[in-house]
């Protein structure tokens, strides 16, 4: 299974999603913030299958650290946890290639397609 | 500047006296002078008249006696062409007069008629500015003011409305930064509540996952906290679009969908939980049913809150029915039920917000009030309406109409939709 970057500033729900991924078998690296997941991308490009962004973070958001990523051509498919059911309205997205939206609280079986879609 | 009432100003007042005096002076000074100088020329042209007849007498008398007769018939001629002259003169005079007098009272009204003009219209420019910007400003522009200036009575007016203005302006400001606080409240709450209650709901969905290993009321206990935590999800969700129609930006993204579909996925979504009370769950589907311009996840929530309602306030073993027709340009979906009903004075506010059933029953069925409320909003943004009829103890009907794709035209019939509702 394929190793997934999953990112918040939570703990909380860090240790919630590696838990619930891991059960599902896949491999899972954290970064607390989008710093963090630019660094960690960029230390072994090609090393994830996936990324798990949260929208809203400190210091670099899930969004930013996405698109500094797009800009130097990295185009690991990315899924966005955001607060918001609807924030693809809030902020112009439109630049970046974003395969979905999982929604708080995470519907996880609703997680799990997706990641399934995307990662096999 | 705070002014109770308009009074008619001391300049307004000064102008029309002075306006007034000053024609009636021109008209009467004229008149008095004219009519004066007339009456002095006229007895001048009688004395001198008189007196010519007189020497012309004389003369004859002295003619008759013969005295210098040639002397005397030139001066009958004499005297007969003088008075020739000076009925010329007074003829002139006389025609004088009346071109003076006329003069005068041409002057007289011209130049009242200059004043009122000169008056009417510093008071129009001013009273059609404000006309104009009363009309601006009851359109919604808070931002329009007038020009001060001109007659005392008009700036008044002037300053008075850019007051009214200012104030309203202000107020609006206010209120939109009220409105601003209590959206980004709204926000914020929803947003920094979500990460803990997600938390709360996976870490109880993650022990349930060990069902096996928990004790039956272990089991149940994380139920309830799941249960619970759904239900703060649920109005967390409600606020958040409330707070979004209240400042106007709750949006909805339509496309074209079979409605057909629609309503099979919200009876799909909540088929289990209305058949784990008990309940009958029915379902009709006009064959055809057209497509409508609809934001799936809208139209679902809508219908999943209209079974929700039913399911919830109706008692285990009721039936619940969804029906589906087209009618006139819209497609109707009607959600019926068996159940209690509601009492007339509760249906006349049903789809007002924090409008629930009795406090028993609310008790018990512990939704949050709004739901109604946001499906109102979310179908009129649809450009359709909602309803609800009832009788208390024989149950509710709730009526969606939304507008059909290509009503005008023919029905479009989709063979899968029509196939599924069979």
């Amino acid at each position: 299974m394929a190793k997934i970057l999953v990112a918040d500033d939570s703990e909380t729900i860090l240790l919630l999603l590696r838990t619930r991924l891991e059960l599902e078998g896949h491999e899972v690296e954290t970064a607390a913030d989008g710093e963090d997941v630019v660094t960690a991308v960029l230390r072994d490009p090609g090393a994830h299958a996936l990324l798990l962004l949260d929208a809203m973070m400190p210091r670099k958001s899930g969004i930013d650290a996405l698109r500094e990523l797009r800009e130097r051509g990295i185009e690991t498919p990315a899924l966005v946890v955001s607060a918001h059911a609807d924030s693809r309205d809030d902020t112009d997205q439109s630049d970046l290639t974003i395969s979905g939206y999982i929604a708080k609280p995470i519907d996880f079986d609703n997680l799990f397609t997706k990641i399934t879609e995307l990662t096999s | 500047m705070k002014k109770g009432r308009l009074r008619l100003s001391p300049s307004l007042a000064n102008r029309l006296t002075i306006g007034f005096a000053i024609a009636f002076a021109a008209l009467t000074g004229m008149a008095v002078i004219g009519v004066a100088r007339f009456l002095e020329q006229r007895q001048d042209f009688e004395d001198a008249t008189a007196r010519s007849y007189q020497l012309e007498i004389d003369a004859r008398s002295r003619l008759a006696r013969g005295e210098d007769p040639r002397a005397a018939r030139s001066a009958v001629v004499s005297e007969q062409r003088q008075r020739q002259v000076l009925r010329d003169e007074i003829t002139a005079d006389t025609r004088d007069t009346a071109l003076l007098v006329g003069a005068g009272l041409i002057a007289g009204l011209t130049g009242a008629a200059l004043l009122f003009t000169g008056l009417i219209a510093s008071m129009r420019r001013p009273l059609e500015d404000l006309v104009e910007a009363s009309g601006r400003l009851a359109g919604g522009d808070l931002e329009t003011r007038v020009a001060v200036g001109g007659l005392a009575e008009t700036a008044a007016l002037g300053g008075a409305f850019n007051e009214m203005a200012a104030e309203l302006q202000r107020r609006a400001g206010e209120r939109d930064q009220l409105d601003r606080m209590k959206d980004e409240f709204v926000l914020t709450a929803s947003h920094e509540l979500r990460s803990p209650l997600t938390s709360v709901q996976g870490f109880a969905e993650l022990l349930l996952l060990e069902r096996e290993r928990l004790s039956p009321k272990q089991a149940e206990t994380v139920e309830v906290i799941l249960d619970n935590t759904r239900h703060l999800v649920r109005l967390l969700n409600d606020l958040l679009d409330l707070a979004r129609s209240d400042a106007g930006r709750l949006t909805i993204r339509r496309e074209p969908a079979a409605a057909a579909g629609l309503i099979e996925d919200a009876v799909r979504a909540m088929r289990g939980q209305i058949e784990a009370r008990g309940q009958a769950l029915g379902l009709e589907i006009e064959p055809g049913l057209p497509e409508v311009e609809a934001d799936r996840d809208r139209i679902r929530q809508v219908l999943v809150n209209l079974l929700t309602n039913a399911n919830e306030y109706c008692p285990e073993g009721a039936s619940i029915g969804v029906k589906a027709r087209r009618l006139d340009a819209d497609v109707e979906i009607e959600v019926i039920d068996d159940g209690p009903g509601i009492p007339a004075q509760q249906l006349e506010h049903i789809f007002e917000r924090f409008t629930r059933g009795d406090a028993g029953e609310t008790q018990r069925v512990g939704g949050t009030g709004l739901g109604l409320a946001i499906s109102k909003s979310l179908v009129e943004l649809h450009g359709g309406s909602i309803e609800a009829e009832s009788t208390a103890g024989r149950g509710a009907t709730f009526r969606v109409r939304l507008p059909a794709i290509g009503s005008a035209g023919p029905t479009v019939t989709h063979p899968t939709t029509a196939a599924e509702a069979s």
